[in-house]
């Protein structure tokens, strides 16, 4: 079964070449004198609405993938990150660079409330059906003509996604169904006929290997 | 629990794949390593950004932006 973190071509979709010389799991690389995430969240907490636009224009084709993962509807997509990027305003003093970088943040939020948003619908309960499904009928269904942002941020997607791809398929799929839907142990067990152990070990396998994998790369550049 | 099993738990964790159960054990560790427990959940939180990074960027409406710019500026002034 293909994977959800893949494409429909699972683990061959991108190109398999040396990596770049660009930290992972980071932001794109910024023009000279461009302020960085930490500048404008700093400038976010003084009211600075220019620096939330210039937060938008760097982030929103991200955070928008991340929430379509989730729930899967183009509209409810774009209405929940619009709440987002209010929520990300209004909560911008909650935020401290000693418990992470910026994009972190905003990946935390955005995945809780697009999951929230999927449990209010009960869409959930459909996940089991949808992940047998969407691979083969829509697996890129937000793939479009590439952008500026898009290709800035290739580069980090190709090294993310070798790291995701050495995982044998059952982890990639315990980890996808954990975390781009919210499922527990249990659910996921459920929906995948798995036993629980089996669920916990996959998990604990996958997520060492990826956390291993990204510091690895960290570590090379 | 030892802190290796900690760190298997705390990656469990930040994805929100924690049993109830589990979830006990895991903050009396989390209390019981203190700000090395605190700091390797952190770390731990790099793997959102990872899995979003994974994807690929959808697109958004010109429209949305201005929706979202014109709330935030109808805020500042009201």
């Amino acid at each position: 079964m293909a994977m959800d973190f893949l494409s429909k071509n699972g683990a061959q979709d991108d190109p398999v070449e040396a990596p770049a010389t660009r930290m992972p799991a980071s932001a794109p690389e910024l023009e000279p004198g461009a302020p960085t995430d930490l500048e404008l969240m700093h400038a976010i907490q003084k009211e600075d609405p220019e620096a939330l636009s210039l937060l938008y224009d760097r982030y929103n084709g991200i955070l928008k993938a991340l929430i379509l993962r989730v729930i899967h509807n183009e509209a409810e997509a774009d209405d929940l990150l619009q709440e987002i990027f209010m929520e990300i305003w209004n909560q911008a003093k909650n935020f401290s660079a000693q418990k992470g970088k910026p994009l972190g943040w905003m990946v935390t939020l955005a995945r809780r409330r697009a999951i929230d948003g999927l449990r209010k619908k009960q869409a959930y309960a459909r996940a089991g059906e949808r992940l047998q499904t969407e691979t083969e009928q829509q697996p890129d269904a937000w793939v479009h003509n590439a952008t500026e942002e898009e290709i800035t941020f290739s580069d980090t997607r190709i090294l993310v996604r070798r790291v995701i791809n050495t995982l044998p398929v059952a982890q990639q799929q315990a980890i996808n169904l954990a975390f781009f839907r919210g499922m527990s142990q249990r659910e996921i067990a459920a929906n995948t006929n798995t036993p629980l152990g089996t669920v916990k070990t996959r998990l604990e396998l996958g997520l060492k290997k990826i956390y291993d994998g990204l510091k690895e790369l960290r570590d090379e550049l | 629990m030892s802190f290796e099993e900690f760190q298997n738990q705390a990656r469990l964790y930040v994805i929100g794949a924690l049993e109830a159960e589990e979830a006990e054990a895991f903050e009396l560790a989390r209390k019981q390593f203190g700000q090395r427990a605190e700091d390797y959940i952190a770390q731990c939180y790099s793997m959102h950004e990872a899995f979003a990074l994974s994807l690929r960027p959808a697109k958004s409406s010109d429209a949305l932006k201005e929706r979202l710019m014109a709330m935030v500026r109808n805020r500042q002034t009201s």
